[in-house]
């Protein structure tokens, strides 16, 4: 039991990550179902400018709150300046263009900071450990979880809470209709992109500690992010955190008690048979035009 | 058409067809003023901490030498290719380095499985590559070898020796190991295994393996950690090999920790904190930082010329140390350089002492350069050489 409780723990830390990556995601697909393959490249990209905040002297806080602006800045100026002008592009046509921007990302991170691994520095100790019973968990995994779940609960606030939530939603269901009741759909859509850009950003930041930091780090917690996503439902916020721990514990386990190598194979193996049962994901919508 | 006009004709035709048999270099990748040389390297993905360094440091090499006006009057160009440390990448970069860049020569080229992928190819087109960075077993008992000259250990034979080492010094009986799941960790992993059979009272209890995609190895951790091995020894790269011993620290779990030499580069102490201490590796040549007056200068050389091969000492050493060889058999073989002439004078390399090499020897029946190990021992953010050579057999 003690052992179960140990994966699972594990499997949750990293289950905590996904589910920020996935929360991204998400929510640029429920506004505008563009698949962003920059998220991954975009939250490294952060997480470098507060690495280079950080080694200047700048107090983490500080660092953190500037990282995640720049991400926010960074993803409302792809929508406004690519994204807006080629809103005649097709769906196809955009998500390529997040692809080659992931690519931009990637080549301006290898020519500034170079391809090396590097240390992440962060408030929360990597040594110092809570145990309960046979069952241990450090400082920072505990702290990357709670400040996961802190941010969801912050997101879920202002979606369903807030007027700018309110407007977002109704955008994401009918841009038209929105945009006749004076909701200005141009400045929602930027908003939405700069702060799905931030998630990513603040994933990043909770990710370098405990994997380190490299041009390269997001791609497997992308993937896992991007599964996580589809198997919670792509529309669906609350579906994307389910997805995410549901993943990171299904994989742990998995690896603890059947097989390392099969372990992503797996994670992959029980998506297709969620969606095989329930093709919208675990809680997400169909998906219906009326005509 | 007149006698007089076909003549003309066919000796034109004659003198036409000689120049351009003259303009063609007599070698494939050489004129009179320049050698060209390739390398696929992972410079970008989960081996660039490999990769970047390596490749940099032997451009920085190259530049130094070139700068000293090259071997025999020709400069050294080194065209290098990104493959990511994927397989395929790296098939398609040595195709088109061997038939569109028209190198001289491959040199170096990392990751076992990326060189295993490539090694029919080069064999077949006869292409020279001195130095593949690949566990030296992939040519043991390869006939028709007449052009690669290895300089890199045997991960089988540095398993057998961790093992025997861990078994014999530290008190070592039952063993763990983490590994990469490819053909590096592999044959690490096989070495360990044949160690184990020449040991009486020894026990390989757990093997553990991980993807090099793999962003985390909490659950291989724990999975060590039950499996209650007193000594684990690590095939893993710098990143995982970091992320496995501050795991098992996290989870109070404190094996005796042995590596294989992939992790000698001091920027494993930054990486792996605390955690890097006390760890047992093998190295094949004198690491930075251990008084070697000759590792130092090459140091301070490729420093001065790019300096950010500061940050990864040994893998920039590394970077000369696998092309230096290569340099060696240029020199020996003088200006008219060819294929064959180049091969004749690696052949002539007798135990000798490169910069950062030291005793290679090649033969006509011998093509694997280097078969000696030493022990380190990382103490408080520096190594400590603990042995003298440790010599195994040769096998091709």
């Amino acid at each position: 039991m003690t052992q179960l409780v140990q994966y699972l723990v594990g499997g949750l830390a990293a289950g905590s990550l996904y589910a920020l990556v996935a929360l991204g995601i998400v929510l640029l697909y429920r506004s505008s179902r563009v698949l962003n393959f920059a998220h991954g490249d975009l939250a490294t990209l952060a997480t470098f400018v507060a690495f280079t905040l950080l080694a200047s002297g700048i107090p983490f806080p500080v660092a953190a709150a500037g990282s995640l602006l720049s991400a926010a800045a960074i993803g409302a100026a792809f929508f406004f300046l690519v994204l807006r002008p080629a809103r005649e592009a097709t769906l196809l046509g955009k998500v390529v263009t997040t692809l080659g921007l992931a690519l931009v990302f990637s080549g301006i991170m290898q020519l500034v900071w170079g391809a090396d691994t590097k240390v992440l520095p962060f408030p929360l100790s990597d040594t110092r450990v809570y145990t309960l019973g046979q069952v241990v968990i450090s400082e920072i995994n505990l702290g990357t979880i709670l400040a996961g779940l802190a941010l969801m609960a912050l997101l879920y606030v202002l979606v369903q809470r807030t007027k700018v939530g309110l407007a977002m939603r109704a955008v994401a269901q009918d841009t038209t209709a929105a945009q006749a009741l004076g909701i200005p759909a141009r400045r929602i859509f930027g908003l939405t992109w700069a702060l799905a850009s931030a998630l990513g950003g603040a994933a990043g930041i909770l990710l370098a500690p405990v994997v380190y930091l490299d041009p390269f780090m997001m791609l497997d917690p992308f993937l896992k992010g991007f599964a996580a996503a589809v198997l919670g439902g792509m529309d669906s916020l609350p579906g994307a955190v389910v997805g995410g721990f549901l993943l990171g514990a299904a994989e742990s386990v998995f690896a603890g008690y059947v097989s390392f190598k099969f372990k992503t194979t797996f994670a992959f193996a029980v998506i297709i048979l969620v969606l095989m049962v329930r093709s919208e994901g675990l809680l997400g919508h169909e998906y219906r035009r009326r005509v | 058409m007149k006698a007089c006009t076909r003549i003309a004709l066919a000796l034109v035709t004659v003198v036409t067809l000689a120049a351009v048999a003259a303009s063609q270099p007599a070698e494939r990748g050489v004129t009179a003023t320049e050698i060209v040389l390739g390398t696929s390297m992972p410079t970008s993905g989960p081996a660039a901490f490999w990769g970047v360094p390596i490749a940099g440091a032997m451009d920085a090499w190259l530049k130094n030498i070139n700068d000293q006006g090259g071997i025999h009057g020709r400069r050294l160009r080194l065209v290098a290719r990104d493959d990511g440390y994927l397989p395929p990448r790296a098939v398609a970069n040595t195709r088109e380095l061997v038939e569109r860049d028209n190198v001289f020569a491959l040199v170096a080229s990392l990751g076992t499985a990326n060189v295993f992928a490539v090694r029919d190819y080069v064999i077949e087109t006869q292409t020279l590559w001195i130095t593949p960075l690949a566990g030296a077993d992939i040519w043991a008992g390869f006939r028709r070898n007449k052009y690669v000259f290895s300089a890199y250990p045997s991960y089988i034979e540095e398993g057998i020796y961790l093992t025997t080492y861990a078994a014999q010094h530290l008190k070592s009986k039952t063993f763990a190991v983490f590994y990469q799941n490819d053909l590096y960790g592999q044959q690490g992993t096989l070495g360990i295994k044949r160690g184990i059979d020449r040991l009486p009272g020894t026990k390989l209890v757990r093997q553990v393996s991980y993807e090099v995609t793999d962003a985390e190895v909490a659950a291989q951790a724990q999975k060590l950690r039950e499996s209650g091995a007193d000594t684990v020894i690590l095939y893993a790269t710098p990143r995982h090999g970091a992320l496995i011993v501050r795991e098992m620290a996290r989870l109070g779990y404190r094996p005796t920790l042995v590596s294989s030499f992939t992790l000698c580069d001091p920027a494993m102490f930054a990486l792996a904190g605390e955690a890097w201490n006390d760890i047992y590796l093998s190295s094949y040549f004198p690491l930075p930082g251990t008084g070697d007056a000759k590792v130092e200068a090459v140091l301070q050389t490729l420093s001065r010329i790019n300096p950010a091969l500061a940050r990864n000492p040994f893998n920039a050493i590394g970077g000369v140390a696998f092309i230096e060889p290569f340099l060696e058999g240029l020199r020996r073989t003088g200006p008219n350089l060819t294929k064959d002439r180049l091969v004749s004078a690696m052949e002539s390399i007798r135990n000798w002492d490169g910069e950062i090499l030291r005793g290679v020897t090649y033969g006509p029946d011998r093509r694997q350069g280097t078969n000696r190990l030493f022990m380190v021992k990382s103490e408080r953010g520096q190594y400590r050489k603990l042995t003298d050579w440790y010599v195994y057999p040769t096998r091709f």
